[in-house]
């Protein structure tokens, strides 16, 4: 989901601003279901250390897994007697991230763990940090230069195509529809990441001979949803299967196919939020199963941000640092498996 | 119809530089030219006379590539001449300087000048060569004192026009056409004008001079051609001594002699209107004057004087720094206050301040009163309808269709409907700023009679005008006023054109203060 | 109309926006045809069809809903650029928690008291702080977007409420409710600008504001008013979308801004006011609703389609310029 900072540039720059005169919060306060690893007796890395100053630094969010990714980074620091977190707003563009970042890197963190606006217009940022002697752990949007970080962990957008795809080629098959009708409903189409979730969708659905009968983009946000729903739902009177690629913007395309009265086909999402892994347990709508791009990652980000500080390795491997680069595999929740997700889900 | 040159008195010698014959022109359901002729001749002023709606504004069009005739030959120093856009018609030595001056406020008086034509050098103007130029040709004009560099905006309005004909010299115009220069100017500064002019034909420049006021085309034209209709209805005449009667008859086909309608001797009545001690600053100050039902009062001052901002703020529309409007015993203090205690204004600015131009004539009729004729919110266009005809049957409102939209009628036209606006609301005050600029002389007497006949109704009349006959032939009483003071009251037929005169333009306000 | 009859009414009355709706009637008629010929299995069922125009109408329903008021707005002079803003907020104030516990009728109470909250205070910042219109609503735009982010806590609020959901799903005699709510606008929108003082304050307010203040007329409460009933359009707006997506969020209602100044501006309305109709602003509505559905059931990229729905804004304007100037100038022969 890299690069929904763009979106912001199209509406209410501003946003970031106006939340920050205002305090009060009225619902869905997300803070209260963050992705903590708490359970670790037992681990030698578990035990105090030395004490590691994080800086941390993310795009203002307009959308449910940003949002999520600052509260699991915050309570996954709290969850550490010997992190402290400075976290500085990375305001509304790559520019006032930069400025941000430049005064966080001035007060000296023993890590810094970012996710940038953009990671080619932070790269020098990056670099400037790690000449600083400050490590950079780099969330989810790739430096494209390799000295400018010391850690990426990041999800697998091609691979939540090729779950995604995998999933729904399996279920046909096993159903023994020979020639069947899918519909895809991609986030915003301009972006990379949206490109590399159809390439792996197409790739996945390509090995059991099928093709993407139409594809209509929403924008992550569950209005644009309804409307693509609705439009691809009119283009396709019968249908086999559809991905989306978003839960947000899920609810809205559940709604509309609720609304047209649809229930021939079934529905993978994408993302892995709360709302569609309840839905996948309950089992009463066409969802039947939604791929991972988990907003967990920045509670490892800040777990292996600690260890990186503390000069430690990760203690399941042979090697005594932690590794450069971790990208998550991208999982399938059906509802066999939904109960173990439930926790991830956000 | 008198052929083309074949009389007049051109200035000896001179050869004609520009010659119209049968130019026709129309527009959707109207000949706007049908068969004008005229002849201008080098170093003349050539006045052009018409009523509103004769053709005047269409012919100038057609002559400065805005419009293009449909037939008939247009030959400009011995050329057949069809100028396909302004530029071309600028660049062939005709210039042209509209009534609402085409000035770009915010630029200098040098950028103005050479507008459409600045001077550059590989795409930068040469601003230093262009102010220069522009100081000679102001110099030229006699008012070296205007700054090249000063922005239009803060020019008075004599300025602006000294501006446009800048412009034109800028051109190297052979010929300039003045489009009712005199209406946006004050006394004194006509004066200035018509200095100018002179200076110009004597370099053997060709003015076509248009205006209502005869006594100007006697002091400053050379022929006269008149039009009515669209067609050339007399050519050439001597401005100076063809007889008005012939002139008006040419131009309308009915005398002049009788342009005011007689007053008549009315009873004394408490005042309706009681305005005391208004002032604003730097406009006017401490004006008291009251109008009385049936009443014309008559505010006699210059561009200037303070009279349209003391009309203005007695409607409510501007908010005096002291003093009181109290209309009927009520205070008003608002536009809203005063149409509702029975105030109506006609502003000077007709189009820009009165009317919605792309409405029918009803609905600008019915601007201050559609709300009475509605029911429950809803509106009444069938009563507003059959109200506004009425009203245009009684002002004589010409073509008699209230659907037509307000743009396509003449200048008097426009004007009636603005009357009639407030006629249909049942007003008892009448506020006119200038109710006859731009209206021709036929338009005008009708104006008058129908603000005399609504004065003889029982409504109360304060009237603007910077032409003093038409305060001193309407009003009953007369108020004049002097920067931003009114300065002597008198009844009208105590007065005369000269002591008025002497009044607004005497020197200093103490000296001049009479009794 | 029949071209003897139009040819026998004044020019005046081509200005009623007969002939500028005509123009998009064809756009229509040829998007349809387009339609047909390029998928001519789906049009032979007549079901589908059925269900291809409902489904076009109610996807036009909560735009419409707004176009109404921006139509509004444009033709009383003035801009609304928060519109889209206006709905997101409306949308996440009536699906916060708090709000929802109080019903259905308290979110929709809440959604249509917010958005004509938010219409005043833009009118207010235009009238009485002199703002101009541009600026003021821009900034609204990015104001209240910040606002719903704050109220939702950027996340995506869900609707419990079946009664809210429900709207988006209910038909009345085989019409959606949603498109029985455009028509009631739409309907109610031509009554007020063409039947009732409001309307004529509209276009005298916009045509020339300086006439209408010194023909009596406040222009500055009228203004307010005309950015107060665009506020309320919002106000039902964010009551349909949030009940077609059964949710809000600050993001929604995307752009609707320019949706709705382009559908108002083809459909016949001046940008610069003092005139305009709503019968073309719906057409417009409609041909942008339309074009969407022609992509979709051709599965053509959307980046086409909006350079489509530009070339069109263009095209539908020039169109009718070039037609209305050759009838008048037909009229005068």
């Amino acid at each position: 989901m890299s690069a929904l900072s763009r979106r912001r540039v199209l509406f209410g720059g501003a946003a970031v601003g106006a939340g920050a005169l205002l305090t009060a919060c009225t619902s869905n306060d997300p803070g209260t279901d963050a992705q903590v690893k708490t359970n670790s007796s037992g681990d030698a890395n578990a035990a105090p250390g030395t004490k590691v100053v994080i800086g941390f630094s993310a795009p203002a969010a307009d959308h449910g897994w940003i949002a999520a990714i600052t509260n699991n980074a915050k309570a996954q620091a709290a969850a550490y007697t010997d992190v402290e977190l400075k976290t500085v707003e990375a305001g509304a563009d790559a520019a006032a991230q930069r400025a941000a970042l430049a005064t966080l890197i001035a007060q000296k963190p023993t890590v810094l763990v970012m996710l940038p606006h953009d990671g080619k217009e932070l790269n020098a940022t990056g670099l400037e940090a790690m000449r600083a002697g400050i490590p950079v752990v780099n969330l989810d949007r790739a430096f494209p230069s390799q000295a400018a970080y010391r850690l990426q962990i990041k999800g697998d957008n091609y691979g939540m195509g090729l779950a995604a795809g995998d999933y729904i080629g399996a279920q046909l098959k096993a159903k023994g529809v020979s020639n069947p009708i899918i519909g895809e409903i991609p986030g915003i189409d301009s972006l990379e990441l949206t490109q590399e979730r159809t390439q792996g969708f197409n790739t996945a659905l390509a090995a059991y001979g099928f093709k993407v009968a139409n594809r209509r983009p929403a924008e992550f946000t569950a209005d644009s949803g309804q409307a693509s729903a609705t439009a691809l739902l009119q283009a396709l009177p019968k249908m086999d299967a559809l991905w989306n690629h978003d839960d947000d913007q899920g609810i809205g395309v559940l709604a509309a196919i609720k609304q047209a009265g649809r229930s021939e086909f079934f529905m993978v999402g994408g993302a892995g939020s709360k709302a569609a892994i309840d839905q996948i347990i309950a089992d009463n709508s066409v969802l039947k199963a939604t791929v991972t791009y988990s907003p967990s990652m920045a509670s490892s980000a800040i777990s292996l941000a600690r260890l990186i500080g503390q000069g430690k390795g990760m203690t399941d491997l042979v090697e005594l640092q932690v590794p450069k680069e971790i990208t998550l595999a991208s999982e399938t929740i059906t509802k066999e498996n939904a109960a173990k997700y439930a926790k991830l889900g956000f | 119809m008198s052929a083309p040159g074949a009389t007049g008195a051109a200035v000896p010698g001179a050869a004609p530089v520009l010659r119209l014959t049968d130019v026709v022109k129309t527009f959707p359901g109207v000949r706007a030219l049908d068969g004008v002729q005229l002849e201008v001749n080098e170093g003349e002023v050539h006045c052009l006379l018409g009523q509103n709606g004769a053709g005047k504004s269409t012919l100038i069009k057609v002559l400065a590539g805005v419009h293009h005739a449909d037939s008939g030959e247009i030959s400009w120093l011995g050329e057949p001449f069809a100028p396909a856009t302004p530029q071309a018609a600028m660049r062939a030595g005709i210039a042209t300087i509209y009534q609402e001056l085409d000035l770009v406020d915010d630029l200098s008086v040098a950028e103005n000048a050479f507008l459409g034509h600045e001077e550059s050098r590989f795409g930068f103007t040469r601003r230093r060569s262009s102010a220069a130029k522009t100081r000679q040709i102001l110099a030229r004009l006699g008012h070296p004192e205007i700054p090249a560099r000063r922005l239009v905006k803060h020019l008075p309005a004599a300025g602006k026009q000294i501006v446009s004909m800048a412009r034109a010299l800028s051109h190297d115009a052979r010929l300039i056409v003045m489009d009712e220069p005199s209406a946006v100017l004050a006394h004194d500064e006509v004066a200035n004008l018509f200095r100018i002019i002179r200076e110009l034909t004597a370099q053997g420049i060709a003015v076509i001079y248009i205006s209502h006021r005869l006594a100007e085309i006697r002091e400053i034209g050379d022929r006269v051609t008149v039009l009515k209709d669209g067609r050339t209805t007399a050519a050439n005449l001597p401005a100076r001594t063809t007889p008005t009667r012939e002139l008006v008859g040419k131009m309308t086909g009915r005398s002049i002699e009788y342009v005011f309608p007689p007053r008549r001797p009315r009873d004394e009545t408490e005042p309706i209107l009681v305005v005391a001690g208004l002032t604003r600053h730097g406009e006017f100050a401490d004006a008291t004057l009251a109008v009385a039902p049936g009443e014309i009062v008559g505010i006699a001052g210059l561009v200037g004087s303070g009279r349209s901002e003391l009309l203005e703020t007695i409607f409510g529309a501007r908010r005096p720094d002291s003093g009181t409007v109290t209309m009927d015993g009520r205070r008003v203090t608002g536009v809203g206050g005063a149409v509702a205690r029975g105030i109506g204004m006609a502003p000077e600015e007709r189009k820009s301040q009165a009317l919605l131009l792309d409405e029918p004539v009803y609905k600008n009729m019915t601007l201050a009163s559609f709300s009475g004729f509605a029911h429950g919110g809803f509106t009444d266009t069938r009563d507003e309808r059959a109200a506004a005809l009425k009203t245009a049957d009684l002002l004589e409102l010409r073509p008699r269709d209230v659907d037509r939209p307000v743009r396509t009628l003449s200048g008097g036209n426009q004007q009636k409907v603005v009357v009639g606006r407030w006629l249909l609301g049942g007003t008892k005050l009448l506020l006119l700023d200038e109710p006859t600029r731009g209206v021709d002389v036929g338009a005008r007497a009708e104006l008058y009679q129908v603000i005399r006949g609504l004065a003889e109704d029982g409504v109360a009349v304060l009237l603007v005008s910077s032409e003093v006959p038409e305060v001193l032939g309407l009003a009953d009483r007369v108020l004049v006023m002097r920067e931003g003071r009114l300065i002597h009251e008198a009844p009208a037929d105590e007065l005369d054109e000269d002591t008025v005169l002497d009044l607004v333009m005497a020197g200093s306000l103490l000296e001049g203060e009479p009794a | 109309m029949t071209a003897e009859a139009v040819r026998a009414k004044k020019p005046r009355q081509i200005d009623d926006g007969v002939i500028r709706n005509l123009g998009l009637v064809g756009v229509l008629i040829i998007l349809v045809v387009i339609g047909i010929v390029t998928r001519p299995e789906l049009y032979s069922d007549p079901t589908w069809v059925r269900n291809n125009v409902l489904t076009i109408l109610q996807q036009a329903s909560a735009i419409g809903v707004v176009t109404v008021g921006m139509t509004f707005v444009i033709i009383g002079g003035g801009i609304d650029l928060s519109v889209g803003a206006i709905i997101a907020l409306s949308g996440v104030w009536a699906t916060t928690l708090a709000t929802q516990s109080y019903g259905a009728a308290g979110m929709i109470f809440t959604a249509l008291v917010v958005g004509v909250a938010v219409g005043v205070v833009n009118g207010v910042l235009i009238s009485y702080g002199r703002l101009v219109p541009f600026i003021a609503t821009l900034a609204m735009l990015v104001s209240a977007r910040g606002l719903a982010a704050q109220i939702s806590g950027k996340q995506t609020q869900v609707s419990a409420n079946d009664t809210i959901n429900n709207i988006a799903s209910t038909k009345l005699i085989g019409i959606p409710l949603l498109v029985w709510m455009l028509a009631a606008v739409v309907a109610a929108g031509w009554v007020l600008l063409n039947r009732t003082t409001f309307g004529r304050r509209t276009v005298a307010v916009g045509g020339n504001p300086e006439a209408a203040r010194l023909a009596g007329i406040n222009v500055k409460r009228h203004t307010l008013m005309l950015y107060a009933l665009s506020g309320l359009c919002c106000g039902i707006a964010a009551i349909m979308l949030t009940s077609q997506a059964t949710s809000a969020q600050a993001a929604m209602a995307n752009l609707y801004e320019l949706d709705a100044i382009a559908a108002a501006i083809i459909g016949g309305t001046l940008l610069s006011g003092g005139r305009g109709t709503i019968v073309g602003a719906l057409f417009g509505v409609l041909v942008f609703s339309t074009i969407t559905n022609l992509f979709a059931i051709n599965n053509l990229s959307t980046e086409v389609q909006n350079m489509v729905k530009g070339g069109i804004i263009v095209a539908a304007v020039l169109i009718q310029q070039f037609r209305y100037r050759s009838l008048t100038q037909l009229l005068k022969r």
